[in-house]
């Protein structure tokens, strides 16, 4: 027997103890093929050979077949059946953590428990609906029978709480004999190479980046620093040869003056020498230190500029789905990660490294048995720092974690001090001050100690090697096997060698750290940007805007916008209606083309719109959010934000045409008034008008109006109401509008519900059809009579 | 109307077999669902008993006032909604790249997890009550960190 034609192949197997037998394997075969997953089903069936035998046969029956087929096992009996959705959850039935599977084929739904045997089968003929029961860190899949009958399958944590509502909507578009359109994208919650669990699900292990390959990516951008790099490289080993040389100029000193009393010249030329080097040693640690600077602080910025203009380009729905402040730590802590990494890791590897293998090399040209006297304690001394590394960088990391909650409670105590002093509760919150405050002090006493009782174990170990030098260096210094000189310098060199051996241990983590956050910005810039198409013809917008059979959904599989038909000739005022979740701002979003449509197509002036450069059509686009957003800088410049190159007429203009040149004129700065953070220090209906003006400026051809008149009191709305009449003039209008009665100026109204259009046509047309558009506008009116306001 | 419920007159049961069903007097509310009011400070006690629509039905303060096949069927109804584990140990716990990896044993069993910011992910309730949060939200219970084994309490102590 043959099944389904094959492009992979995966066997689970499961191992466990059978009541019957004492150990047998019961393996399934997964196969994939261009459709999907499919699997073997059919009465159990024991192997006596291991999985990996198995895997093997298929594997060499998949390279030599040219067309694959699924392979039988002669044991087995059964059907080939097609699994559509296989989801394991991480609760068993009693409660506790454990393994179970949902499983849906085309006629089935099913709970495997991890013996593999069904202990749930519901026919999907017999499924109503499915939904998520939302538990207490967690949820629940649960059926709804026809006969009504509410089936509890599978209960599962919040960690998979995504992917069994992408299983609950696959489960009702089967039963309701819908094509399955359900993203199910495996992700990774563990790390594939050391499988440890991952901080972010699909994110980078921190433990496993490959840390030789974003090494190599971060080396590319010395690239046009490499003369400075080559030199700092120089500069390394000079320096490192410039410390070596005080402790033989000594050596030279002791043997050649101290010990012969004679040539007294000597002393003066190699004191001469001492100063040439000290001298040299400090000219070129300023050089290096500049070099450093400029270096690691031109890789941190150009680091920093890819990475925000990756994200610049990035499509829209990177940012629906990350928070900007995780955003933006991309571009801020890990280019800084990478920074301190750089300006101050590799320096200090690369001198110290070279100066430990210098002073190595030396020791034992020196005296062989001598230096390996001297360098015995050297393992201790790592061996402490290693040990100690981790528990010693855990408490300073609790001592920062206590210095934040400090923070915290100090900031809300400082900020809430009104309701504090009205409340009476000062003593309460200085308790409360005290409590991290003691905390604080008890953390810091902690690691302060721990770091003193290891900082006074290294200086014993380190203490030791000078201590082995006189020792042994002593002796031989007395039996003539070394000069005295000889000893001298090997004692000066001692000085050198264990101070940074102390810091060694933490190189790993260091670096992990920086490769970290470099790989996080790297991921980002290779994220899939938005396809600018600037290859394609410039078009001059007349104003048609045509939906065709427009299907969009932010997530594939949950459509918002389904088939939307509809043509707005050029100049016409569009008014979108409908309840939040209709699908207004995504139309509107699809006109911006922020997305673009799944299916169907947007055709501007009967040409699809995905065929004209993207920054040329939204230059011709212009929008007038309900939360307008305006950048910190004066008024003339935020007007002036689409159109650079504008002259102040054009601006005031602009500003008298959106009823806000008076305003402007009553401010001491006129238009050179600085607009604060987001705008913060002008009233909201002030920056409303003045982002009416911009959009006034910027002389789109199709203009899109968000909510723009909502929250405004009724003068200022008549303001922007007139602004907004001059400002459609003309160009093809999109309005959403909360308050139905704005919309009374638009030319057609279109209605819309759970993504489909309803009604169509004039606000008189749809107001004597009395049909949703009237229900709205009744429902709106009653509550406004409730809360009193006058429309 | 709760005032005028006594808790002994509450009737809980499972009709059908999944779905828990509340009888009180001569009303019968068909979907009943639980939820703690204070489930972290108060535990088990002030046990709110939900209709369909999300309303409290009653006030329950302590479960023990309930009739004894009533409290095992709102027991069993409480395992199943609220997932949160009680820690009984702690296998280990590193401190890694900014984050902390957990190994423990739960009364539901062992579990490994990652928390982020502990600042915000770890809560101490009490003086010995802590919370912790994974990074996908789920939780960890130690409702009296001094009553966990040596280890446990070192780690406890090494950490946060």
């Amino acid at each position: 027997m043959t099944g389904p034609p094959l492009v992979g192949v995966d066997l689970v197997s499961r191992r466990f103890r059978g009541p019957t037998k004492p150990d047998f394997a019961l393996l399934r075969f997964v196969a994939f093929d261009c459709l999907g997953q499919w699997r073997l089903e059919g009465p159990r069936h024991t192997f006596t050979r291991p999985a990996a035998y198995w895997r093997g046969v298929i594997l060499k029956q998949l390279e030599e077949a040219e067309e694959p087929q699924l392979p039988m096992p002669e044991q087995a009996s059964g059907e080939i059946v097609r699994v559509l959705i296989s989801l394991e959850a991480d609760f068993a039935s009693d409660g506790k953590f454990g393994r179970r599977t949902l499983e849906v084929t085309p006629d089935f739904v099913r709970v495997l428990e991890p013996d593999g045997h069904a202990s749930i089968e519901v026919r999907l003929a017999d499924i109503k609906s499915a939904r998520n029961e939302p538990l207490v860190g967690g949820g629940r899949l649960e059926l709804t029978a026809k006969s009504g009958e509410i089936i509890p399958l599978i209960t599962y944590s919040l960690t998979l709480a995504a992917k069994f509502s992408e299983a609950a909507r696959g489960i009702e578009q089967l039963a309701k004999g819908e094509p399955l359109m359900i993203n199910l994208k495996q992700e990774r919650l563990r790390c594939d190479k050391c499988n440890r669990l991952l901080p972010e699900k699909d994110g980078v292990c921190p433990a496993c980046v490959n840390r030789g390959k974003t090494l190599l990516r971060v080396a590319k951008y010395l690239i046009p620093y490499k003369k400075q790099a080559v030199l700092l490289a120089l500069l390394s080993i000079v320096t490192t040869a410039l410390n070596l040389a005080p402790p033989l100029i000594q050596g030279e000193l002791v043997d050649a003056v101290f010990t012969t009393k004679q040539n007294l010249s000597l002393l003066f030329w190699l004191i001469g020498g001492w100063v040439g080097v000290l001298a040299l040693a400090a000219f070129i640690q300023i050089l290096t230190g500049r070099l450093i600077a400029k270096l690691a602080g031109s890789i941190a910025s150009d680091l920093r500029a890819a990475v925000y203009r990756a994200i610049e380009f990035l499509q829209l729905y990177f940012f629906d789905k990350k928070q900007v402040g995780a955003i933006a730590s991309r571009v801020t802590s890990d280019t800084d990660r990478v920074w301190g990494f750089l300006v101050e890791g590799v320096p200090y590897f690369l001198i110290n490294g070279l100066l430990l293998l210098g002073i190595v090399i030396f020791l034992f040209m020196t005296n062989t048995l001598l230096a390996a006297c001297i360098l015995a304690p050297i393992p201790i001394v790592v061996g402490i720092s290693v040990v100690f590394w981790r528990p010693m960088s855990q408490m300073f990391h609790k001592v920062g974690q206590k210095w934040a909650r400090f923070h915290t409670q100090l900031n809300e105590s400082l900020s809430g001090i009104r309701v504090i002093k009205a409340f009476a509760k000062e003593d309460l919150e200085f308790n409360r001050f005290q409590q991290r405050n003691k905390e604080l002090r008890e953390s810091g006493i902690a690691a302060d100690s721990k770091w003193y009782t290891i900082f006074g174990y290294l200086t014993f170990f380190t203490g030791l090697g000078v201590l082995i030098n006189w020792a042994v260096g002593g002796y031989m210094v007395y039996s003539d096997v070394i000069t005295l000189g000889e000893f001298w310098k090997v004692n000066a060199l001692l000085g050198l060698v264990y101070g940074p051996l102390q810091w060694f241990a933490m190189v790993n983590n260091w670096f992990s750290r920086a490769m970290a956050g470099a790989d996080r910005i790297f991921e980002v810039m290779d994220t899939e940007r938005e396809a600018y198409g600037h290859s394609l013809p410039k078009h001059d917008i007349r104003g048609e805007v045509a939906f065709e059979n427009v299907r969009f959904g932010y997530d594939k599989s949950n459509p918002v916008l389904k088939g939307l038909n509809f043509v707005a000739k050029p100049g016409e005022m569009i008014g979108l209606v409908g309840k939040s979740g209709a699908g207004k701002s995504t139309t509107i979003n699809l006109i911006c083309r922020f997305y673009e449509p799944d299916a169907g197509s947007i055709k501007i002036d009967g040409k699809d719109y995905r065929e004209i450069a993207l920054q040329d059509l939204r230059e011709q686009i212009g929008i007038v959010l309900q939360e307008p957003f305006l950048f910190n800088g004066t008024i003339a410049e935020n007007i002036a934000y689409g159109k650079q190159s504008a002259s102040m007429q054009e601006i005031m203009d602009a500003a008298k045409a959106a009823n806000a040149h008076n305003f402007i004129l009553s401010k001491p700065d006129g238009y050179d008034t600085l607009v604060g953070e987001k705008g913060a220090k002008l009233s909201g209906g002030e920056r409303q008008r003045v982002s009416i003006a911009r959009a006034i400026l910027h002389n789109p051809r199709i203009l899109i109006l968000d909510e723009a008149t909502s929250s405004v009191d009724v003068e200022t709305e008549k303001q922007i109401q007139e602004a907004i009449g001059r400002l459609v003039e003309g160009r093809t209008t999109f309005a959403i509008a909360h308050r139905l009665s704005t919309l009374r100026n638009a030319d057609r109204l279109i209605v819309l519900d759970k993504g489909e259009i309803v009604e169509i046509g004039t606000h008189a047309e749809l107001m004597e059809k009395q049909g949703v558009f009237y229900n709205l506008v009744q429902t709106q009116s009653a509550i406004n009579e409730i809360i009193g306001v006058n429309l | 109307m709760s005032e005028q419920i006594r808790p002994n007159e509450l009737k809980l049961f499972y009709c059908p077999k999944d779905r828990l069903r509340l009888t009180v007097s001569d009303r019968s509310y068909l979907t009943v669902k639980p939820a703690w009011a204070s489930p972290l400070s108060h535990p088990n006690r002030y046990l709110a008993l939900l209709n369909g629509k999300g309303e409290e039905i009653v006030m329950i303060d302590d479960l023990s006032q309930l009739a004894a096949e009533s409290r095992a069927a709102i027991e069993h109804e409480l395992h199943r909604r609220y997932l949160t584990a009680t820690v009984t140990r702690i296998e280990s716990a590193k401190v890694e790249f900014g984050a902390t990896y957990w190994h423990v044993d739960t009364d539901r069993g062992e579990r490994d997890f990652v928390t982020q910011s502990l600042q915000e992910n770890v809560q101490w309730l009490g003086d010995r009550h802590l919370l912790l949060i994974d990074v996908d939200g789920n939780r960890f219970d130690i409702p009296d960190v001094s009553s966990l084994d040596e280890k446990s309490r070192k780690i406890v102590e090494r950490i946060l």
